[in-house]
């Protein structure tokens, strides 16, 4: 029975009921950012769907059959009425599958959150790519941008195979998949964020890009609570570092201030570019945070 | 000169120990290991100014800081610092410990003065470091060193447990003395004595050392037998028996103390008085005994209420035979024998009616050297220089003077020797001071202008009177005070031989016995123990030591020989009278102000300290394990 319900679902990363609640989904991008193709989302120009828009004056030189011609009847002025632009949006998802994203589920959470981004993407026509970052110095994993519901089991057999490990930093690994990215859109950013570089400047670059930032920080409870005493050696998976802490716990309410500072950091950073920040355990539930958190923070509807 | 004393000092180096300590924690700090995701967020803990704040860099290394506070107690320790007493430090301590009667006086809550005493000792001994040796010597009529100058806790707690009452007076000098003798051997510069202050006040002893006086808190009150003889009256004994109390604190009314006299005979009561006694007050009670025979009289006195001292409550006195004195007395000695003759409790040898000696006498009076042979207790010599005095004395045919005599002397009381004429005058040698007489046993009697007139001479429970010139040639015979000299002469005589008057006898020695010569005696002491000892060539046996109340057996094999009892009977004991100072020779001493205080060791308490240090390390180190979730 239980080879019966396993084969049944259409993804591991998801479940069928959460795959159906997703796709009813739509991302909300505070800036629209769209490309020049056609899509479904509304260019912030002017365009030619059937979705008014606007009024604005006649000039000269302006297509008559776009004057409303019941509006001249009653103020014997022209005025041309406008319709939105409907333009494809990109939607790309990036990926931390470092080392540190290894522990106690934040890559699963990870993989599923990208799952979840991906399929409200295809699922409203939008051009959707996945980059995943492991190992530092080589070229990201890339799923080419796809579009439409037939490209759903693409996306989660990419999201699926890949796997984790590796020393790839957040900060470059942005930069690495921006070199191979082209379209605007929104960029959506899972990670633990925990790194020693920069990240100003890979959010500068994203911005410039024309890509609105939905960061998403994972972390695991270990890392959000930990619970360590005495005198410990700590070492980096990822880099084999090793720091000696004495009294460590004695230092959590310093690591809990630097934790929260971070977390008020990386959300200053993604509001100063219009984008968006959401700190998050591997351990909340994946249902809370699509249908719950998400929606209550006007990432999606 | 260091800030905190030390005892043991080269343990210092120990302190070196602390470079290896911080070295080797260093080096071999055993982490445990935690992966963790990234170090980004611990570096940036690490960085911040308050983690690198002096406490918590105390707190960092609190483990570090806890070993060093360890090794540094246990050098502490190894040190053996002490708190001193503020006194002078002896490396050397002698301990007198009194052990005399009145120390087994109870307080009270029932604890004595020997308890009091041992348990000042046992501080000194608790607190004793490891470079002082103490000497615990008791102190009674005679002293006794228990243990040697020594560390060993164990050796002088055993010592001093068994250390015991003896029923004697005390006598500081013999303890002195022996202390004097230890401090060839070892340097001793002070000494303790511990004591209920029931000691004699003057001491003639010249003190080499210092003597820190500890006197004992004072006891309750006392009631107790302080004499006990009898007087023969014809064809009984008059007992007498004092009783004496305490003396009343300063300040303190206290009511009289009740008491019941028992006499007992052989055992079984004869009378029995209730007495009514003021604090500090004596009270003498007679008993009339009418019997001619030996008896082994026994009082006791039971106090009613508290009484301090019961070995006092006990006394025995031993009545001899009644019979007539036995006086040798040769037949040219007319004017001594016409004396004697009116004295009706003497059987005079040779008598007239054809005894003409007797196997032994009382008293012998004559002037033949030969008759210095004859067994008896006391000699009358009339006219005799002795042997050896004729070196320093000799005889000439002049008249002679008394200058002086003992008036008290029992010879010469009530005898008036003024304006004695003597044909015979001693001469004593030139140089010859009284001092030589003393030196060889005599004693000056009466003294004439050249030499000694009468001598006395004690030797072996033999008295010898020597009348040095002859009284025949003299108007001695002829004055009122003739017979009363040869009265006086049968009154020691009697006395020397117990016909008179007794006394009760005290503890310490048993009386001197005429016995078989050299024969081995069995002495039995009242708490059953035997001891052997040996009659000497003239059958004397003395020296027998008696430290308990109660009979004494003496036997020759399964044959009792005699049986004397001896008791207490010390006024200074019963009485519990304190001395607060001691005269010496030269100088005198006082009670301390404090009781004598022992420098402290601390060792204990640095070993305890590094033993909860190392407590707390392990909890410290073990308080919580590591927990940290793991990559799967």
């Amino acid at each position: 029975m239980e080879l019966t319900a396993t084969q049944a679902q259409f993804t591991t990363l998801l479940d069928n009921d959460v795959l159906a609640r997703l796709e009813k989904m739509r991302l909300m991008p505070r800036r629209r950012l769209t490309n020049r193709s056609r899509g479904e989302h509304h260019a912030a120009k002017g365009g030619t769907s059937t979705e008014f828009a606007d009024y604005r004056d006649y000039v000269a030189g302006d297509d008559v059959r776009y004057v409303d011609w019941n509006i001249f009847a009653r103020l014997e002025r022209p005025y041309v009425k406008l319709y939105r632009h409907e333009e494809e949006m990109h939607v790309v998802s990036i990926v931390d599958a470092s080392s540190s994203m290894q522990f106690d589920g934040k890559f699963e959470k990870a993989r599923q959150l990208a799952a979840a981004f991906g399929l409200m993407g295809l699922m409203n026509v939008e051009r959707v790519s996945t980059f995943v970052c492991n190992h530092a110095g080589r070229e990201p994993l890339f799923m080419p941008p796809c579009t439409g519901r037939v490209s759903r089991r693409r996306l989660f057999d990419f999201l699926e195979k890949i796997e984790g490990g590796g020393d790839f930093p957040i900060d470059q690994a942005v930069e690495a998949a921006l070199r191979r990215h082209r379209g605007r859109g929104i960029v959506v950013l899972l990670s633990d964020f925990l790194t020693f570089g920069d990240l100003e400047r890979p959010l500068n670059m994203l911005f410039s890009a024309g890509l609105e930032v939905f960061a998403v920080q994972i972390l695991a409870p270990s890392e959000i609570d930990p619970e360590v005493t005495g005198d410990i050696r700590l070492v980096d998976c990822e880099s084999g570092h090793t720091v000696d802490v004495s009294s460590a716990g004695d230092l959590l309410g310093i690591y809990q201030e630097h934790r929260l500072a971070l977390e008020e950091e990386l959300g200053i950073l993604c509001r100063q570019r219009s984008g968006r920040f959401l700190s998050i355990s591997s351990r909340d539930p994946l249902d809370w945070v699509l249908f719950d958190l998400l929606r209550r923070k006007g990432w999606a509807r | 000169m260091s800030w905190w004393p030390f005892i043991a000092n080269q343990w210092a180096w120990l302190f070196l120990l602390l470079v290896p300590l911080v070295i080797f924690y260093f080096l071999k700090l055993k982490r445990p290991r935690l992966d963790i995701p990234s170090l980004a967020l611990w570096r940036s803990v690490l960085n911040d100014q308050r983690v690198n704040s002096p406490f918590q860099r105390f707190k960092r290394n609190i483990l570090l800081l806890l070993q060093i506070l360890l090794l540094v107690c246990l050098v502490l320790a190894a040190m053996q610092p002490f708190v001193p007493s503020g006194a002078d430090r002896a490396n050397y301590l002698p301990i007198l410990i009194d052990t005399s009667a009145s120390m087994a006086a109870v307080d009270g809550e029932g604890r004595s003065r020997l308890d009091e005493a041992k348990l000042e000792v046992r501080k000194l001994i608790d607190n004793l470091l490891p470079d002082q040796r103490l000497c615990l010597i008791s102190v009674s009529s005679s002293a006794r060193q228990l243990t040697d100058f020594t560390d060993n806790q164990r050796v002088l707690r055993d010592a001093l447990d068994r250390l015991e009452v003896s029923q004697v007076a005390s006598r500081l000098e013999d303890a002195l003395r022996m202390t004097q003798a230890l401090a060839r051997t070892v340097p001793i510069e002070t000494a303790v004595l511990y004591s209920d202050g029931n000691v004699p006040a003057e001491i003639d002893f010249e003190l080499p050392f210092q003597l820190n006086y500890q006197q004992l808190p004072p006891a309750g009150k006392n009631i107790g037998i302080t004499a006990l003889n009898a007087r023969r009256s014809d064809t009984r004994w008059d007992v007498f028996v004092r009783v004496e109390g305490t003396k009343a604190a300063p300040g303190v009314d206290e009511p009289p103390t009740s008491a019941g006299v028992a006499l007992l005979q052989n055992g079984k009561e004869l009378a029995n008085e209730m007495i009514s006694l003021a604090a500090g007050q004596s009270q003498r009670i007679v008993f009339p005994v009418e019997t001619a025979g030996a008896g082994m009289l026994e009082v006791r006195l039971k106090p009613e209420g508290f009484d301090a001292l019961a070995s006092d409550n006990i006394a025995y006195l031993d009545l001899p035979v009644g019979r007539p004195l036995a006086v040798f007395c040769p037949v040219e000695l007319e004017s001594y024998r016409h004396a004697l003759r009116g004295n009706k409790d003497v059987l005079l040898y040779p008598s007239g009616e054809g005894e003409s000696k007797a196997a032994s006498y009382d008293l012998v009076i004559t002037d033949r050297k030969v008759d210095a042979d004859l067994e008896a207790a006391t000699f009358l010599f009339v006219g005799i220089v002795p042997d050896d005095l004729a070196k320093l004395v000799h005889m000439e045919e002049a008249l002679a003077q008394v200058i002086d005599w003992q008036r008290s002397t029992p010879l010469l009381q009530h005898v008036l020797l003024t304006d004695l004429q003597i044909a015979d005058r001693p001469v004593s040698a030139e140089g010859v001071r009284d001092r030589d007489y003393e030196d060889l046993g005599y004693e000056i009697l009466a003294q004439g202008r050249t030499g000694p007139l009468v001598l006395r001479k004690e030797s072996a429970g033999r008295t010898a009177l020597y009348i040095l010139f002859h009284t025949d040639r003299s108007t001695l015979p002829y004055r009122v005070g003739f017979p009363i000299l040869v009265s006086n002469a049968v009154q020691i005589a009697m006395q020397q031989a117990g016909l008179s008057e007794i006394r009760g006898q005290q503890t310490g020695v048993l009386p001197p016995r005429n016995l078989k010569p050299e024969t081995v005696y069995q002495v039995q002491a009242p708490d059953g123990s035997v001891s052997e000892a040996p009659s000497a060539t003239d059958g004397t046996l003395s020296g027998v030591a008696a430290p308990a109340i109660g009979r004494y057996t003496i036997r020759e094999g399964s044959t009792s020989v005699a049986s004397i009892g001896v008791s207490l009977l010390t006024v200074s004991e019963t009485s519990l009278a304190t001395v607060e100072q001691l005269q010496f020779r030269e100088l005198s001493v006082g009670v301390a102000g404090t009781m004598l205080k022992s420098d402290h060791p601390l060792w204990g308490a640095f070993a305890a300290v590094g033993f909860v240090l190392l407590l707390v390390e392990w909890w410290y180190f073990q308080r919580r394990p590591v927990r940290a979730q793991r990559s799967t």
